[in-house]
């Protein structure tokens, strides 16, 4: 191990460990604002994290006929958010994996995540297993063409889809965030972040009946760790989003490879991924969720705003 | 002796004794006998292929084996390139039709069995002839042996002789223009051999003619659309090491024919061609996995996502050509990196997948996805292998696809540089166009394998499915170790990729590097799928290591039944199928697939409000054969109605037009001299 | 304002600009889409006003005071008051083309409207120019709204956004249009929304909606 290279797998360490900790509070802080803002007392911040903790203490579940596919998806899918959140520029742009994966890989990796529950919820062998998977796997093929496409906003200037690079490309440039391109490729991220992480409009989180559930009817026969596993996931897989996109487009207080920048980078990211997922979770209270077959026109929409930022970064130059 | 001639002439040589075996050996042993020369042929094939791609050179001529012209054989490393392609899947693909053949399925005539070696001879020489002629020859031979494979099974199925006949005009049509333009070329030309060809430069017109004519015949090879429409129906019902031959074989040397003649002997030629070429490109990836996506016929579905994955493949020759045309020369082999590994990643999954779909016809004897499911437990090996090969198929890390199709976004990204309106335009549609390609091919591989696969068996014979023998299992099992090795491993290849490129773009360049990252040539990024399986792995391992310790008093698993909203237990019948799953998908692009549904309601004979029973019928039809073959087999059908008004059977008649035609003739000379 | 900040100022306009046209093919309802029109008058007047402030003209700057009245103001208050209380009026129910495809359709007519404007603009590059791409976006987008809602109040918008399409184009890449064609055009614009004001009524008296494709029954 050299000298350069250990303050780099600290930070990526601090960065892993902020994102799996952080994750349930952050869901908790989601929920907190959206029940004050309902007129209710909530359940504090820490409540998933109370709820990840009962559900682990209990023994996963197995239901008839289910096999492999089952019972590797809840691991599959936390080891996932674990690359995710070690590839993602959130605390440091020096991870040691950022060569590895870039954004086109992130975009894989979460793809791969959803397609394991995916399969493990047709292979439940049940309806409600087999509407969640439908429903999620046509929102995630809706929702690649946005993704690329932002990709390609953000990348054409920089010459690299490699994270690091875009965000110390953003860095060495403040201005640039002003600019249309910028500004729409970051409003169309947006909304492929609210569907690809199953909040309102698309999908409701909060829903108790099957027949409108997306996300939920895939883990409906869930239990115990396998549930926690699962939770705790998603919720990782959220902060890991708000955190990209708070990197992306204010990528203000991110540390190098110093160990010294690694508090304030700490500090600058807690508040901006609270304030997003604060503003998610007000904004939700005001919202409906949308017909399945409105979601498109939803998607449509990001696209177009996605391909005008590509456009516009070409005429605008 | 060299290496490329003797392991050709082995070819050879291992094809007449195929058919030799084919006629001589009783009907028991004959499959056993046939697929092992074809095997060795594919095996030399391999060899070739690899020689070539190291830099050795051969070139041959055998004047006394074709009158007037005589064949030329002659292998580069683009050539190479699809020969080491096209031999191990033919190499692979044999040994599993062994297996399969061995167990009283498949066909075991003499005339099928003669044909598969002389098929697989074909098949390796065409990207290593070296002359216009030698070419068409080989490539008429692959098409009629060929024909002879998809018509295996027509006996037992009358569909097979429809989708021969479509395929039969489909060939033949698209043969007749390449003809055309490879004779209007070597018009223009000193002579067929590619050499000479490659010297003449005819005027921009007759370039266009002969592009345009030659992309024609190659793309209706590949099943671009809208020629695609034989593809789905061939590949579904040749038998299933057949359906991988063509699938990941020979669809491949349409993507070699245009390389070769737009890149190579035309030398890149005009802008409007390569945008012919990405907008057809375009065009069949979209609409391929479109209608893969709402297939519901397991081996329909696979072809389907050939004719997409044949898309994405002139997706990247089309964008090569445009930034060939723009200057931008380290793109455009960029971009034909991307096209070439891609060929070789389609084939690898693209076999493996066809594999284990025949493994499934040959246990439950259906393609029907909407009436399997459950075959996880019944054959467990064939779920994994089939898992590997969708995982590379829906262009997800760290499977194979993902590598090619992360090239194919590079040069397709990174293209300020080349600037111009018309990449600035075209290139973000491009991108748009690979990435709903990628989204639909994750609903479609999820659709194959977790409805297919997984879950509980949805009719009797899924229920009753058992494993496949040994044979086919390590014949699939080489397939599936082929794609992660391609999948882990890809910057092994990163040499004879360029070598690949450069003799296609006519200039050497190193494209991709790097042992463990891949690293481009004028691009920052950067992408390693050994690391991120890795990754992954170690994850994997972390989290079974922190669930074992944060739940320490976890006990074993408890079996439950399914959730039933407390209403008794769901039965299999009320799963989702397959159709029932690619239904939003349908719905969202309503427009495009225009599917056909009819509901019947009958009524009670007491009262015309009780509705005694519903027959609701939905299918998807393949709407540019609606739309473009009907009306022209309509006018062929009129055309022939003809014919009996001409020929009623009298022979006066008959002898009467002779008669006319020559004194005809006589008077049009008599007149003009 | 400076000279590195007035590029920046003017595209976030025009991208506004661009963007509430979009919105108005996204939108199911026609209160929000007379809304977006107001806001996308209210765009073209700060285009306007950049361009006035930074050639130091006063004459723009009061023509972007006059746009903004009118087209952010006047016009969208005078299509809501056609709109009325009607709520089977207030949804554009069934548009010929569906909402996704015209979002595509919108796309498309962008990437066209930036093919064509290349030449325009290569000819002279400044700040004020690289926009016209998305002005007549706008214009095809207008345009594109005028064939495929039926609503006669969808047309109206439609025929808004192709209008103020034409004035940004106008004052773009004319770098303005003298003050009397200007104030022409506004009057004949006022008196189009208030003429197509008065047929939506009459329409709604004669058949109890106001599809356009109604009027068909005249024919026969």
């Amino acid at each position: 191990m050299t000298t350069t290279a250990m303050p780099a797998l600290v930070a990526t360490t601090a960065q892993v460990v902020v994102v799996v900790a952080g994750g349930p509070l952050l869901v908790g802080v989601m929920r907190q604002v959206r029940a004050r803002l309902e007129g209710r007392a909530g359940a504090g911040i820490a409540q998933p994290w109370r709820d990840l903790r009962k559900l682990l203490r209990r023994a996963p579940a197995s239901p008839t006929g289910t096999g492999w596919a089952f019972r590797l998806a809840p691991l599959l899918l936390m080891a996932t958010s674990f690359v995710l959140a070690a590839v993602v520029p959130l605390l440091t742009t020096a991870s040691p994996l950022d060569p590895a994966a870039d954004l086109f890989a992130v975009v894989g990796l979460l793809a791969l995540g959803t397609v394991t529950l995916a399969l493990a919820a047709l292979d439940t062998g049940t309806a409600f297993g087999g509407m969640g998977a439908s429903r999620e796997i046509t929102i995630l093929a809706l929702v690649e063409p946005t993704i690329l496409v932002s990709v390609f906003a953000l990348s054409a200037r920089v010459g690299s889809t490699n994270l690091a690079e875009i965000v110390a490309a953003t860095l060495h440039d403040p201005l640039s965030v002003a600019s249309p391109a910028s500004l729409l490729a970051a409003a169309a991220l947006a909304i492929v972040v609210v569907a690809e992480t199953g909040r309102l409009p698309v999908d409701n989180p909060a829903t108790h009946l099957e027949l409108t559930m997306i996300h939920e009817a895939m883990v409906l026969e869930y239990a115990g760790a396998d549930l926690a596993l699962i939770e705790w996931a998603s919720s990782m897989r959220l902060t890991v989003l708000l955190g990209l996109l708070a990197s992306l487009f204010a990528p203000w207080g991110i540390a190098g490879a110093s160990l010294v920048a690694l508090p304030l980078a700490l500090l600058a990211f807690t508040a901006k991924v609270t304030v997003l997922g604060a503003g998610l979770g007000a904004a939700e209270v005001f919202i409906a969720k949308l017909r399945l077959f409105r979601v498109p026109e939803l998607l449509a929409g990001s696209f177009v705003l996605a391909l005008l930022a590509v456009t516009s970064s070409f005429f605008l130059v | 002796m060299n290496v490329i001639a003797s392991a050709l002439a082995a070819a050879c040589i291992l094809a007449a004794a195929g058919v030799v075996a084919a006629i001589c050996v009783p009907r028991r042993a004959r499959p056993a006998l046939v697929g092992a020369a074809t095997a060795g042929i594919g095996v030399a094939g391999l060899v070739a292929g690899v020689a070539a791609l190291r830099g050795e050179a051969f070139a041959a001529q055998l004047p006394d084996l074709l009158p007037l012209v005589g064949l030329q054989i002659e292998l580069d490393p683009l050539g190479g390139w699809f020969v080491m392609v096209t031999g191990g899947v033919l190499a692979v693909t044999a040994l599993y039709g062994i297996g399969y053949a061995g167990h009283g399925h498949g066909p075991s005539g003499r005339a099928v069995q003669a044909a598969l070696p002389v098929f697989g001879m074909a098949l390796l020489l065409v990207p290593a002839a070296g002359s216009a002629s030698t070419l068409l020859l080989l490539w008429e031979l692959m098409a009629v042996t060929s024909l002879v494979l998809v018509l295996a099974e027509h006996r037992a199925r009358p569909e097979v002789a429809q989708a021969g006949a479509w395929y039969a005009v489909l060939t033949h049509a698209g043969f007749v223009t390449i003809l055309l333009g490879l004779v209007l070329f070597a018009a223009h030309a000193g002579g067929d051999s590619f050499a000479a060809l490659r010297d003449a430069h005819p005027s921009p017109a007759v370039r266009g003619a002969v592009f345009v004519l030659v992309f024609a015949g190659f793309g209706s090879k590949a099943g671009l659309v809208p020629l695609h429409v034989w593809l789905p129906r061939a590949h579904a019902e040749a038998p299933s090491p057949v359906s991988a031959m063509l699938s990941a074989g020979m669809v491949n040397l349409g993507a070699y024919g245009v390389i070769r003649v737009g890149f190579d002997l035309l030398g890149g030629g005009s802008r409007w061609w390569w945008l012919l070429v990405l907008a057809a490109g375009a065009a069949s990836a979209l609409y391929g996995i479109l209608q893969a996506a709402v297939a519901a016929d397991l081996k329909r579905l696979l072809a389907y996502s050939t004719v997409e994955n044949m898309g994405l493949i002139f997706l990247g020759l089309g964008a090569a050509g445009v930034f060939r045309t723009a200057g931008a020369s380290a793109l455009a082999a960029l971009a034909m990196t991307a096209a070439l590994l891609h060929v070789l990643n389609h084939a690898g999954f693209k076999a493996l997948l066809f594999a284990a779909a025949g493994s499934v016809v040959r246990a439950t004897g259906t393609r029907d996805l909407d009436a399997l499911g459950g075959l996880r437990p019944r054959m467990p090996v064939t779920t994994v292998l089939f898992a590997v090969g969708a995982l590379g198929a829906s262009a997800l890390p760290p499977g194979n696809g993902f590598v090619s199709e992360w090239l194919l976004l590079q040069s397709l990204v990174h293209t300020l540089p080349a600037g111009g309106v018309v990449t600035a335009v075209a290139m973000p549609i491009a991108v748009a166009v690979v990435a709903l390609t990628a989204g639909l091919a994750v609903v479609t591989f999820v659709k194959a394998l977790g409805i297919g696969f997984f879950a509980r068996p949805r009719s009797d014979a899924a229920a009753a499915a058992t494993e496949s023998p040994p044979s086919m299992l390590a014949a699939m099992a080489l397939l599936a170790a082929a794609c992660s090795g391609l999948a882990l491993a890809p910057t092994v290849l990163a040499p004879a990729l360029s070598r690949a490129a450069g003799a296609a773009s006519g200039a050497p360049a190193a494209v991709v590097d790097g042992r463990v990252s891949l690293h481009l040539a004028g691009i920052a990024s950067t992408m390693s799928p050994l690391l991120i399986a890795a990754a992954l792995a170690a994850a994997v391992a972390t989290t079974a290591v922190l669930v074992r310790l944060m739940a320490a008093r976890v006990r074993r698993r408890r079996a439950v039944p399914l959730w039933d909203c407390g209403a008794g237990p769901p039965t299999p019948r009320m799963q989702y199928t397959a159709t029932s799953f690619a239904e939003p998908v349908q719905r969202v692009f309503d427009d495009v697939l225009a599917p056909e549904t009819d509901v019947d309601v009958t009524p009670h004979a007491e009262s015309a409000y009780l509705v005694a029973r519903v027959a609701y019928q939905a299918r998807v039809p393949d709407r540019v054969e609606h739309g473009v073959y009907a009306p022209i087999i309509a006018a062929a059908r009129g055309l022939g109605r003809l014919g009996p008004v001409l020929a009623n059977g009298s022979v006066h008649r008959y002898l009467a037009y002779g008669f006319l035609g020559i004194t005809g003739l006589l008077l049009i000379l008599a007149v003009t001299r | 304002m400076t000279d590195t900040t007035y590029p920046l100022y003017l595209d976030l306009a025009a991208g506004l600009f661009l963007l509430s046209a979009v919105g108005v093919l996204w939108r199911h309802q026609l209160a929000p889409m007379i809304r977006l029109v107001g806001l996308q008058g209210a765009a073209l007047a700060a285009i306007v006003t950049l361009i006035g402030v930074h050639q130091h003209s006063l004459e723009l700057i009061l023509v972007a005071l006059g746009l903004g009245v009118l087209r952010a103001g006047v016009l969208p208050y005078l299509v809501r008051r056609a709109l009325g209380g009607t709520a089977s009026e207030a949804r554009e129910t069934r548009p010929v083309v569906n909402t996704a495809t015209s979002l595509l359709a919108a796309a498309i007519l962008t990437l066209l409207a930036y093919a064509v404007t290349r030449p325009l603009v290569a000819l002279a590059p400044t700040p004020a120019t690289t926009i016209l791409p998305a002005a007549v976006a706008v214009v095809l987008i207008g345009f594109f709204v005028l064939v495929t809602r039926r609503r006669a109040l969808s047309q109206v918008v439609g025929f808004l956004l192709l209008d103020n399409g034409i004035t940004a184009t106008a004052f773009l890449a004319a770098a303005g249009v003298p003050l009397i064609v200007e104030l022409g055009v506004s009057f004949d614009l006022l008196l189009v929304v208030l003429v197509l004001q008065v047929l939506t009524t009459r329409l709604r008296a004669a058949f109890g909606s106001s599809d356009l494709d109604e009027l068909r029954e005249l024919h026969d």
